[in-house]
């Protein structure tokens, strides 16, 4: 298959997820649990035979959840929210869970187990202080909780054989998109930014089995692909969630930009780190998303005010050879509003310009077309005086 | 007996003669900024239409934003008090009210006695308030009378940034630029305030029968999108703009005022503010 | 003639005596070889308190609310934080509030801003450890930090392995006090902290439990002033001793003779959240109609400790003595501190669901004799204003009148003061059908 074509796959998976996971069901008989944070232990799901899919926005003014939301809660997790309320994945949705994430998210979930009928809910206490040993054990024995209430959901024991299986699907999943992120470190990545946001969407979507036989067809194509564009300013894009494709296409289709990386949860930050394996299976887990680059609430120390996410965006940027970086940030995200200040400062330091946009679940493209052209053309412009 | 209301908003004031249950004269004027004085001026007119003078009128109530500047009122009371006597008025089975005038929009939870049972206001929030039609208009560059007709044209949804009307400004633009069909555009900017609008109104609930007020009840485009948005019918009062005087006429009619109460307190210590 | 006596508090002079004496050691602290310290309102105090020698510490919370009660000086310190850092200006009003005091140089009790030995945080929110994070970046980044990790699950949930994780980090935490400051922790000083940590939690519970009483000895305005003292230093024995033996006895006394913290008191209502500091006389607006502000889980559980027994009431957590322990060595001091915030501190059940905030504070509701709810919808703090408006679904359909209003508590910018006046008119009049009592 052509790589355009297994992208277009993806992007279908994307826009129509829910036909998707009803299809799903339809097939294998198997239950789907949504989750709203990225911290969720989907190996452990998978493990049990549930497909994970990922709750997200459906880019429309959410006039359903202000009733249980205020408009001061993120756009995006009111969106989320809106999507239950609309009833948008009562025909298909078995379970819902939620992390310690952040308290926009943690709100719509609270909402969302009132409200909407979706039969089995969890809460996973993921613990902050993910950089202390103390986190790693605490989370095992979580880990150990979940899978325990699960199995008493479902009715059915879950083998330290299921666990690897689970193990491997995730692991197969991450590695596969990592290959594919490789290619985009190239002088004119044979895939654009938009189409590797695509790619990582349709992951958190669909069942990683499939999208792996996807993804091992595209690492097929890839090398003898050419893409008829400039491929520009090589730009970055780093914040919290984003699936806004038009924004993606207009800084990529019209101004002659390529995000060639991102960091954000809809994209890198999901998948960057595998599970080592190890005898203790649930343990293994529990490293891997303590050890994993954190989302903002999570990045702080035990010992000092470092993070240690700074230097891998900024190891991301010198590796990919980003030229500057795009900071999004969901309104009122807080997370992210908290560390943008230095992280515009630290890249700015280590040479990296960056610009700031802050994203609804609409955004005015005319207005941040100009913003962004205007960027392009100060890195352009730097570039050209070196 | 005859009574007067004088309904003073953001942008406008209201102002009705009745006389038992029945209007006698009504008139309406911009409020600017010296509000008490339009007020004043625009009671004078409605007195002259009415062929009255102010001792022929037993009791005046002011409601609206600006309502306490009403000088000679004899009483004042909050403005979705007014919209729900107004309203129960009008249309007894009325159980919510939604009031969308210049600078705020509102749904109120109403009781068959016309008394308000809860509220809810688009608050710090230009996009829910006739404002944002207003500023949507100028950037379509027609009256908001004809941008609401010409959206009655279109067939098309387009989701639009409904929280932020810098946003929803910049929106429009972007849309005519990529020369998008104005009817369509229109449609799309009285869905985002009926979304914003709908939103408030479901703090409160949607309770048959829905009633529309205010300024913006007189566009009907937003009245179509409205509609569609609640998915049930929406009732518009003729004359929806002067619901609040109405409502303080009849407040006027039965009596209703703030009273004047001696302090009955017993004088305690003065404690300094703000202490955490 | 007023339908209670009222009168005010004998001890409210001490209480203020102490809050500015706790401001006044932070900033002189040096000048006597004192360390000094920031962290939270929530921090386990008890463990820098029990290091060797003097040591004083600055509570970021009650500091931003300080600032925020003065709307001048608040708006130039969140000036200074959104304009010369950077931040956004929808982020925590009270964390804005310290960032700029330090971007200024700064302390908004006199001087320059004085910069800590050390800071010893916890973290349950998305901001408590980035606050302070952010705090020792424009400190100059060189003042030893430690975070410990809270959020171990909801209070009904909380077992040996949850204990065990704060716990083990609490042990974590002494190591890094010691290796931080050249000073060893005293486990004689630690027992001495957590039984006074006990007193403080327990006695102000106690205090707000008498608020059940008709009139209410107390108002949720004054309430404010007292529950402070908690939240910058429960485990000293200052603070501990103004609970048990001055406040909580002289309210027991206000409940037995009837005197009311308003004198008309016709109408109690339920709050929720911080109030805006700056605008502290809208109680006092209410209190024209005989509108008295009585409780709220954000006051109760900020600093005190509740359980649920097996009625499904919500009362008093147990003091040490009421259990019948005494502390024998540093393991038990630790272990008791952690069960008693993990799980007493009922303000942390909403961060595990709106289902946890409805039941407790429909208990409160009920249990305190509520006839409505005033909630105040508060952009300045995600943590406490979580769920609000599902909690106004919940109160509703136990057919409690709700009214809110949106503001910020430590924010003069995001607060109209004359446009909630009038909501608070037409919820009162007309909803409640109140008639004014005082003018």
């Amino acid at each position: 298959m052509e790589a355009s074509e297994i992208l277009k796959q993806c992007n279908d998976v994307w826009e129509l997820r829910h036909e998707y996971a009803k299809d799903w069901k339809r097939r294998t008989g198997g239950k789907v649990v949504g989750y709203m944070c990225t911290y969720a232990p989907e190996e452990v799901l998978y493990a049990a035979d549930i497909l994970p899919i990922r709750i997200l926005g459906g880019h429309e003014a959410p006039s359903l959840a202000t009733p249980h939301m205020f408009d001061m809660w993120c756009p995006f997790s009111r969106d989320c929210l809106n999507q239950g309320l609309k009833g948008k994945y009562n025909d298909y949705l078995d379970g819902i869970m939620e992390t310690n994430a952040c308290l926009h998210m943690r709100q719509a979930f609270g909402a969302w187990t009132i409200h909407v009928p979706t039969p089995w809910n969890y809460w996973f206490v993921m613990p902050n202080a993910v950089r202390s040993p103390r986190a790693k054990t605490f989370l095992a024995g979580e880990l150990a909780e979940f899978k325990k209430a699960i199995e008493e959901w479902t009715g059915k024991t879950i083998t330290d054989k299921d666990v690897d299986r689970g193990i491997d699907i995730m692991n197969t999943n991450r590695r596969l998109m990592k290959q594919v992120y490789e290619f985009r470190k190239e002088d004119n990545p044979p895939i654009t930014g938009t189409e590797a946001m695509t790619m990582v969407w349709a992951s958190q979507l669909m069942d990683k089995r499939e999208h792996n036989d996807l993804l091992k067809q595209l690492l097929e194509a890839l090398p003898d692909r050419k893409l008829d564009r400039n491929t520009g300013v090589r730009l970055m894009i780093v914040g919290s969630e984003n699936d806004d494709r038009p924004f993606m296409e207009m800084v990529e289709d019209v101004l002659e930009g390529t995000f060639v990386i991102d960091e954000h949860c809809t994209g890198s930050r999901y998948f960057w780190n595998e599970v080592v394996p190890e005898k203790d299976r649930l343990q293994a887990i529990a490293n891997r998303y303590c050890d994993r680059v954190p989302c903002p609430n999570k990045d702080w120390g035990m010992e000092d005010c470092t993070r240690t996410r700074f230097p891998h965006i900024l190891q991301l940027a010198q590796d990919y050879g980003v030229q500057g970086a795009i900071l999004i940030q969901q309104k009122f995200c807080d997370p992210h509003e908290l560390d943008i200040p230095s992280l515009r400062r630290y890249l700015e330091d280590n040479g990296i310009p960056c610009y700031f946009l802050e994203f609804e679940v609409t955004v005015p493209l005319g207005q941040f077309r100009i913003r962004v052209e205007a960027f392009l053309e100060q890195i352009r412009a730097e570039e050209l005086f070196v | 007996m005859i009574v007067a209301g004088i309904d003073v908003g953001g942008k406008n004031v209201h102002a009705i003669i009745a006389k038992n249950g029945t209007i006698l004269a009504k008139a309406e004027a911009p409020s600017g900024i010296k509000k008490a004085e339009a007020a004043e001026q625009l009671y004078e007119e409605v007195l002259k239409q009415a062929g009255l003078k102010r001792e022929d009128v037993a009791r005046v109530v002011a409601t609206g934003s600006s309502g306490q500047r009403v000088t000679f009122a004899d009483g004042v009371i909050p403005d979705a008090a007014a919209d729900a006597r107004g309203v129960i008025k009008l249309i007894p089975s009325a159980r919510t009210v939604i009031d969308v005038g210049a600078e705020e929009g509102r749904a109120i939870k109403v009781s068959p006695e016309g008394k308000v049972l809860d509220f809810a206001i688009n608050e710090k929030c230009a996009a829910g308030t006739g404002t944002f039609v207003d500023t949507m208009a100028r950037a379509l560059e027609m009256p908001v009378e004809e941008m609401a007709k010409l959206s009655l044209q279109s067939t098309r949804s387009i989701p639009m940034n409904a929280q932020c009307a810098v946003f929803g400004e910049s929106e429009v633009v972007s849309l005519i630029h990529q020369k998008m069909p104005k009817h369509d555009i229109a449609r799309a900017v009285h869905d985002a305030i009926a979304g914003r609008i709908s939103s408030v109104a479901r703090i409160v609930g949607l309770e048959d029968d829905i009633v529309m007020v205010g300024g913006v009840a007189k566009n009907v485009g937003f009245v179509e999108s409205l509609r569609r948005d609640i998915g049930a019918g929406v009732k518009v009062p003729d004359d929806p703009e002067y619901i609040g005087a109405l409502g303080a006429a009849a407040a006027a009619a039965a009596g209703v005022l703030e009273e004047k109460v001696e302090a009955k307190v017993v004088e305690k210590e003065v404690v300094e503010e703000g202490e955490a | 003639m007023a339908k209670y006596k009222t009168k005010g508090l004998d001890c409210w002079g001490r209480a203020k005596e102490l809050r500015m004496k706790y401001y006044q050691d932070y900033k002189e602290a040096h000048d006597r070889g004192a360390l000094r310290w920031e962290g939270g309102a929530w921090t386990f105090d008890a463990l820098p308190q029990a290091l060797e020698g003097e040591v004083h510490s600055l509570t970021e919370e009650p500091y931003g609310a300080s600032v925020g009660a003065n709307p001048e000086v608040q708006v130039r310190y969140q000036e200074a934080a959104e304009g010369k850092w950077g931040c956004a200006r929808d982020l925590c009003a009270y964390l804005r509030n310290y960032w700029g005091s330090i971007v200024l140089d700064e302390y908004f009790f006199g001087g320059k801003w004085p910069k800590a030995d050390f800071i010893f945080q916890n973290h349950i929110c998305c901001a408590h450890a980035k606050w302070l994070q952010v705090a020792a970046e424009l400190e100059g980044g060189d003042v030893p930090f430690f975070c410990f990790d809270v959020g171990a699950g909801a209070y009904d949930k909380i077992g040996e392995r949850q204990i065990n994780y704060v716990v083990e980090q609490l042990y974590d935490g002494i190591e890094f006090l010691e290796r931080a400051t050249g000073r060893k922790v005293s486990d004689e000083k630690l027992i001495q902290n957590v039984q006074n940590t006990y007193r403080s939690a327990c006695y102000w519970a106690k205090t707000c439990e008498l608020n059940q009483a008709i009139p209410a000895p107390l108002d949720e305005k004054t309430m404010f002033s007292l529950y402070v003292l908690g939240t910058l230093e429960k485990s000293t024995s200052a603070i501990a001793d103004f609970y048990e033996k001055e406040l909580y006895p002289e309210v027991k006394d206000r409940v037995a003779n009837k005197i009311a913290a308003v004198g008309d008191e016709q109408c109690r209502v339920l709050g929720d959240t911080q109030p805006p500091w700056g605008f502290l006389s809208i109680f006092r607006y209410l209190e024209k109609y005989g509108v008295v502000s009585i409780a709220s889980l954000y006051t109760f559980s900020l600093i005190g400790w509740w359980e649920i027994d097996e009625q499904g009431k919500i009362v008093p957590y147990p003091t040490l003595e009421e259990q019948g322990i005494t502390i024998k060595d540093r393991d038990q001091a630790l272990r008791l501190l952690a069960e008693g915030e993990l799980k007493g501190k009922l303000m942390w059940a909403p961060f595990y669901g709106a289902k946890y905030k409805n039941d407790i504070v429909t208990k409160i509701a009920k249990q305190w004799k509520c006839d409505a709810a005033i909630l105040h919808l508060n952009r300045g703090c995600e943590g406490t204003a979580q769920h609000q408006m599902e909690l106004k679904i919940a109160l509703q359909n136990m057919k409690l009148p709700v009214m809110t209003f949106e503001g910020n508590m430590a924010d003069e910018r995001e607060f109209d003061e004359a446009r909630t006046k009038r909501f608070m008119d037409l919820f009162l009049t007309e909803t409640l059908g109140l008639k004014k009592v005082a003018d």
